[in-house]
């Protein structure tokens, strides 16, 4: 390991610590600003100060929709989170190539295709609510990072395999 | 494993302990017990190669097929 990347290992525990805590937050607020609408009067017209209920009469629908979304996207990006961190230690462990870490990578690579699916959902949405028969919300780069990380799977089990096998190799 | 390694009684026989082979052969110990006990999974053949030339035997000296014996993985 270079000088280098061992720096970069030593500094991404902590950020990815620090985003597990500011993700935990995100989908509390976004989870409690959810329940607080069914309580406040005239939502969501009267919180925001203009009124587009009348233009847009499925705004409150839309709206309450995506931030339920925005809640499964946080808990989707936790457990992405918790698999990274657990990769990262075994790699500080010197232990990367095992079964484990494969299996790791292919649910990152199920849940960031996951969340992929969940923004076009919001495209869908905002696009019925808003601006009907507009969606572009397509982008190319999160799906090419979803097929890197089911080919990265891959490699990680193959390797895994080779190194379980060179374990018992006199 | 329906392999079983005999070095333990190539050793004996001439006297000589796990140590020393792996001393002589530049294997650590903790390696070759993995292969004296059968616990190995595999050898190379440059390790068979020092074994052979240390103990002066045959690879066959050394390893058996046991059909009385479970398969290993």
């Amino acid at each position: 390991m270079t000088r280098t990347s061992a720096r970069a290992l030593a500094v991404t525990r902590p950020v990815i610590q620090v985003l597990i805590v500011l993700n935990v937050l995100y989908g509390l607020v976004l989870g409690a600003l959810l329940c607080f609408s069914f309580f406040i009067e005239g939502w969501p017209e009267r919180p925001l100060g203009f009124d587009l209920v009348s233009k847009h009469p499925q705004l409150s629908l839309g709206l309450r929709s995506i931030v339920l979304i925005g809640v499964t996207g946080a808990v989707i990006v936790h457990t992405i989170l918790r698999r990274l961190l657990a990769i990262i230690d075994t790699v500080r462990g010197g232990d990367p190539f095992i079964l484990d870490n494969a299996r790791r990578l292919d649910a990152i690579a199920w849940s960031v295709l996951a969340l992929e699916v969940l923004r076009l959902i919001v495209a869908a949405i905002a696009a019925a609510v808003w601006e009907p028969g507009r969606i572009d919300a397509f982008s190319f780069a999160p799906w090419l990072a979803v097929l890197l990380l089911f080919v990265l799977a891959g490699v990680f089990t193959h390797g895994a395999r080779l190194r379980d096998d060179l374990a018992g190799t006199v | 494993m329906a392999i079983v390694v005999h070095l333990d009684e190539q050793l004996h026989a001439r006297r000589m302990t796990l140590t020393d082979l792996a001393a002589r052969i530049d294997i650590t110990v903790a390696n070759l017990s993995i292969l004296k006990t059968g616990k190995a999974k595999a050898i190379r053949f440059s390790t068979l190669e020092a074994i052979c030339a240390v103990l002066e035997c045959q690879p066959g000296d050394l390893l058996a097929f046991d059909p009385a014996l479970p398969p290993g993985e």
